[in-house]
């Protein structure tokens, strides 16, 4: 094994060495090394293995648009695949395993597909596998996903903690190279907040990479410097491992940091990623530009990579490529690697220049040969030669490395996110950012500026007038001198004729020029169809190497310019971003806020089992020592209930406060049912209808004063009910005096129902509550023994004699401990919502389980409620429909099997005896359904047909979703107690 | 029979595990405050702002348009609803057990709120003095600048636990630390 560790060239730093494994084996690198730079340093050119012909491959770049080194990078829950290896820091420790190829990165089998690519062409999945189609999904998917493709997950939870901020600056600055940092220095003197984004793990972006002078001293010292000063500034906040991977309306910007990502031994109290919401006022896209490879031949070996690639390698990271380099170039940046090449002392053979001309220098001792190609290359795991053509004579060239430069495309992947495409400019032979309006501007490479000095100037101008637009005083900056820059301008050269092997335009993919060709001869002309077909531009990458070249193969395929053809469509994100991150913190039991009552601890003590109702955690029911199932438990809660008395927590239940001189008049217009007239000191039972005569929700309204009511929601409702009445009362009748709040987190409230509830309530409320002074419906303020202020309420959501106790929520547990105590020698018991359900079933009360949004007020036997003599309420209009007044409207009934043993499901239909299972013979469908503890059998109840009018009549309940039918006795809803006895006593 | 009833914080469970000592981030959890919201009615809407300014002992949180609440951390419930049951064309709702308020202090204060809001909350956008209601770790709130470094948070009750979890992950990288205080 050979070091190709230059002598003394590079930036990072050669006093701390780090210790890493690849394939299992032991490398040494440096601290600033990326895992690429180390792993070429250690001779370790063969990276990865291709996505489909599982071609080896090297590194053809040393940043974020890599497409071929990808690799999985940890190990056990904590191992990520598809890492790119030119952008991962190296720590001590790290341990990195190649992917897709068995059973080793030097010998794998997949390989053989290389030897069948006359048949794995483009569009080969399509053809191949229609037929039959049952084994797509059984035989051929899975096989080609064995076959071909990137990294595997690890398939177990991720160990460690992601966060999502939100920043806001008045200038975003993405890229930290020569224009980001000029821009960032200039609006960040003129005291701007400034944010400064960078996808490297150092700031300074090319310029650590550049062998030109800047302001005198060497690039890297002039970006030193710069940090330096963007650091004292507290106007300032400097990012580095920050990827700017997202532009969103109104100016936020998607951003994620690597936080922990190149730390050896992760801390648990910091994300490994924090992805950023960052609100810019104004922001400049210093992104700088891509270096196009060519396409010719045997371009895609290990050993081939671009020029600035390589000029990085040698520059920034002191590692030579190869030991005996030539150079493949269309302009200027192929000269620049071999000088600066040779300046750190690596032999440089041959420089094949595509034009038969240039002014380009070329330094001493290399081989030049003008109007020149470059049609193979010879070696498998790292190349050993390139076949040279020249005016039809080839000639054999041996170099172990092969640097590409086709030329410059600006970056300017995230103005195009929001719906503008780049602009084609035959001058720059090159797609240009689009004009996305002043607030967000490309500046330096990225605006199509090609040297270092015009890319300073850039930044520095366009940040200047930026920050004078929000008013901050700019003044102009002195542009540093720049020495010894070189012209990148070139002449295009999409693709070199008279390739004898495979010529790759997405190196990913395993996309050849043959199978462009194919997709135009086939149809697929239109760039995005030639995309999808050939799969050019898809995966980790997107394309970001490989697209101009596709386009302008393709262009020159039809002959028309590449303006013509346009780029695909770009998106977020500009390179991939973890689920982790875009999680969040937000996972598992946090994936959600939770509500919880005030009587929720009070529940836990007393054995409840919580469900979730929206947000809210509900006590469901409550079992005792020796129930071993939850119906056990629910049953003995409704006898209870029906024999003694219960307490149920009904703080879920939305409380909104109304005052105003118009708030009777503000209820009787919301309400379908009368409000004008209810008494201080009554509660009454009210139908909120929507606009288009279905009922929204219902709920009681209680008169606690002439202008001050409290109304209760139901808790599904709460947020839509409080929304609504703010709506009416802001738009459609402003003239009202009305003013809400929601009060549902005050009060504690629980139910307490049952014969012996008024024995019990009245041990613990002070005032009288016997059935004359305080009747059914009533409704007021009361004091506990002791002093405690609180509401009461005789409503009964269960058929039996109940009042709702409301108490200050701080008191809840307090109030329900004292109510158990209270009615213990009573048999109280606690009970949950699942014998709430059971309780209103039989007593034929609806829920949203009935009031569904498709139900009018008659349609659940309300009718006669609605106020039609009123001048107006919401949905009266709507009420009077031609549909809403149908006689053969779905309307509630009950329903009892008519073998008591037999049972039925909720969301089963109906149908007439005898009738052909069918939906063509619906009756209607069963909305709640219960086990009746108090008749012994299943009850439901249903919305059927014309129902009201066929009580007796025996249906079959269908259910074709669990199988099954059963004949039941249609009956009026209410099971228990028709005649409200128990609720008045 | 009379009753003994005693008050329950909904954070109680919470901060049980949490130690005596704060650290330079901490979030103060008010035992009792007395909060209260207070809307204006139609054509008093200057006159009940202009009447609440002066009352002493309380700080004023502007919630939405015509709507405030009031909240103190030294005056109880009774003598803040005197106080303000005088203003004419106000309704006052008191909430002081339907709201918690949690005081966050510490010099990475605005480092911690940044993952829990999204609202620019530099002293040029958000001075002292300033409130509002928004979002907060998915949960609607009013927060409020009462100091350089110091923010207050009043969070619907039966949210409190979960919103607290919350903040306090949001505060783990600078060892935020939490505890009741009486005012």
């Amino acid at each position: 094994m050979t070091s190709y560790r230059l002598g003394s060239a590079g930036t990072v730093n050669r006093g701390q060495p780090l210790t890493f494994t690849f394939d299992g084996k032991s490398y040494k690198g440096f601290d600033g090394d990326t895992l690429a730079s180390a792993l070429l340093a250690n001779d370790q050119m063969l990276m990865g293995r291709s996505f489909k012909y599982h071609r080896p491959r090297g590194p053809v770049t040393a940043g974020s648009s890599e497409p071929n080194a990808l690799m999985t990078i940890g190990t056990g829950a904590r191992a990520e695949p598809n890492v790119r290896a030119t952008v991962a820091e190296l720590y001590n420790g790290l341990t990195a395993v190649s992917q897709n190829r068995w059973p080793s990165l030097s010998t794998d089998i997949g390989a053989i597909n290389g030897l069948l690519s006359p048949m794995l062409g483009a569009g080969f999945y399509y053809k191949t596998f229609m037929w039959p189609a049952a084994l797509w999904e059984k035989l051929y998917e899975p096989v080609i996903r064995r076959a071909a493709g990137l990294g595997k997950l690890a398939m177990q939870a991720d160990p460690d903690r992601y966060e999502k901020s939100w920043a806001h600056c008045d200038l975003l600055v993405i890229g930290s190279g020569p224009a980001g940092l000029m821009a960032a220095l200039a609006a960040g003197r003129a005291g701007a907040r400034v944010m400064l984004a960078d996808e490297g793990f150092l700031l300074g972006g090319s310029l650590l990479s550049e062998s030109a002078s800047v302001g005198g001293v060497s690039a890297l010292d002039f970006v030193k410097a710069a940090i330096e000063e963007l650091a004292s500034l507290p106007n300032v906040t400097l990012m580095p491992r920050t990827t700017v991977f997202g532009w969103y309306d109104d100016m936020v910007f998607g951003a994620v940091e690597r936080v922990q990502k190149h730390v050896a031994v992760p801390s648990p109290d910091l994300p490994m990623e924090r992805l950023w919401r960052i609100v810019a006022k104004r922001a400049i896209l210093a992104s700088g530009s891509e270096e196009r490879p060519l396409v010719f031949g045997g371009n895609d070996k290990p050993g081939v990579m671009t020029a600035s690639a390589m000029r990085t390698y040698a520059n920034r990271y002191g590692v030579a490529a190869g030991g005996k380099v030539a150079v493949f170039t269309n302009g200027g940046s192929g000269y620049r690697t071999a000088s600066d090449l040779i300046a750190a002392g690596v032999d440089v053979t041959t420089i094949i220049d595509a034009r038969a001309q240039s002014a380009d220098a070329v330094p001493e001792g290399v081989r030049m040969i003008r109007g020149g190609a470059v049609v193979d290359t010879k070696g498998r795991k790292r190349i050993d030669a390139l076949i040279a053509e020249r005016s039809g004579f080839q000639e054999e060239i041996a170099c172990d490395a092969l640097a590409m430069s086709g030329g410059w495309s600006p970056i300017v992947h995230l103005m195009c996110q929001r719906g503008a495409k780049p602009v084609w400019s035959d001058e720059a032979q090159a797609f240009l950012a689009p004009d996305v309006g002043s607030a967000f501007v490309a500046a330096g490479s990225a605006a199509g500026a090609q040297t270092i000095s015009a890319s300073l100037r850039d930044g520095a101008a366009k940040a200047a007038a930026l920050a004078r637009e929000l008013g901050f005083a700019a003044y102009e900056m002195n542009i540093p001198e720049v020495e010894g820059e070189y012209d990148p301008a070139f002449a295009p050269v999409w693709y070199v004729p008279g390739a004898k092997g495979k010529a790759f335009v997405d190196l990913q993919n395993d996309v050849a020029v043959s199978d462009l060709g194919l997709a135009q001869r086939e149809g697929f002309g239109h760039i995005e169809h030639t995309k999808r077909y050939t799969t050019a531009g898809m995966a980790t990458d997107q394309g970001k190497l490989g697209n101009v070249n596709t386009i302008g193969i393709v262009a020159g395929m039809r002959g028309v310019s590449p303006a013509q053809i346009g780029t695909t469509t770009f998106r977020p994100f500009y390179t991939p971003v973890s689920f982790g991150a875009l999680a969040g913190t937000s996972r598992g039991e946090h994936a959600a806020p939770t509500r919880t009552s005030p009587l929720h601890d009070w529940a836990k003590k007393n054995g409840a089992t919580f469900v979730e109702a929206g947000l809210w955690h509900r006590s469901s029911w409550f079992a005792r020592a020796g129930e071993r199932t939850w119906r056990e438990s629910v049953d003995r809660e409704v006898q209870t209930v029906r024999s003694n008395a219960g307490l149920c927590d009904v703080s879920t239940l939305g409380k909104i406060e109304i005052f105003g001189t118009g708030a009777a008049e503000f209820l009787n217009r919301v309400y379908c049912n009368n409000f004008l007239k209810l008494p201080v000191g009554k509660a009454r039972y009210g139908l909120m209808l929507r606009e288009d005569g279905m009922i929204l929700d219902d709920g009681t309204t209680s008169r606690l004063s002439e202008n001050h009511y409290v109304m209760t929601t139901t808790t599904a409702y709460a947020g839509e009910v409080m929304a609504h009445l703010e709506f009416a009362a802001q738009t459609f009748w402003p003239e009202l005096d009305v003013r809400f709040v929601s009060v549902t987190d005050q009060w504690a409230q629980m139910s307490l129902a049952g014969p012996k509830a008024r024995t019990i309530m009245s041990r613990v409320v002070e005032d009288d509550i016997s059935d004359a002074a305080f009747p059914y419906l009533g409704a007021r303020a009361v004091t506990l023994r002791g002093g405690l202020k609180a509401r009461l309420f005789r409503i009964s959501f269960s058929g039996e004699l109940a009042y709702e106790l409301a108490v200050p929520s701080g008191y809840g547990e307090a109030v329900a401990d004292a109510i158990m105590e209270a009615g213990r020698d009573e048999g109280i018991c606690a009970y949950g919502v699942e014998a709430l359900n059971v309780l209103r079933i039989e007593k034929g009360f609806v829920t949203h389980s009935e009031i569904d949004g498709r139900t009018t007020p008659d349609d659940l036997g309300f009718g006669r409620m609605m106020a039609m003599q009123k001048p107006d309420f919401i949905g009266k209009r709507q009420s009077s429909r031609f549909g809403l007044t149908a006689a053969d409207r779905l309307q509630l009934v009950g329903l009892r099997p008519l073998e008591k043993l037999e049972e039925f499901s909720a969301g089963a239909h109906l149908l007439k005896e005898d009738a052909t299972p069918a939906m063509a013979n619906d009756q209607g469908w069963v909305s709640s359904v219960c086990q009746s503890p108090t008749l012994g059998h299943t009850i439901g109840l249903a919305l059927m047909k014309s129902g009201r009018e066929r009580y007796g009549e025996t249906i079959v309940v269908w259910d074709g979703l669990r199988g099954g039918q059963v004949l039941a006795q249609v009956c009026p809803p209410v099971f228990v107690d028709p005649e409200n006895r128990k609720l008045q006593g | 029979m009379s009753l003994t009833l005693y008050h329950r914080h909904v954070l109680e469970d919470y901060l049980a595990g949490f130690g005596e000592k704060a650290n330079p981030n901490h979030i103060a959890v008010i035992r009792r405050p007395a909060i209260f919201s207070i809307l204006a009615h139609r054509a008093h809407e200057a006159a009940v702002e202009d009447a609440l300014k002066p009352v002493e002992g309380v700080h004023l949180r502007y919630c939405a348009p015509d709507e405030w609440l009031v909240v103190s951390t030294t005056l109880g419930a009774a003598v803040i609803e005197n106080r303000l049951g005088e203003i004419a064309g106000a309704s006052i709702v008191d909430q002081s057990d339907g709201r918690a308020l949690l005081r966050i202090h510490g010099p990475n204060v605005r480092k911690i709120l940044a993952k829990c809001v999204a609202v620019d909350l530099h002293a040029d956008a958000f001075a002292i003095g300033t409130s509002a209601n928004m979002l907060c770790c998915h949960v609607s709130v009013n927060l409020a600048r009462t100091g350089a470094d110091t923010f207050e948070i009043v969070v619907p009750r039966s949210f409190c636990g979960s919103l607290f979890e919350d903040v306090m992950e949001m505060g783990r990288e600078f060892a935020l630390t939490a505890a009741f205080a009486d005012s």
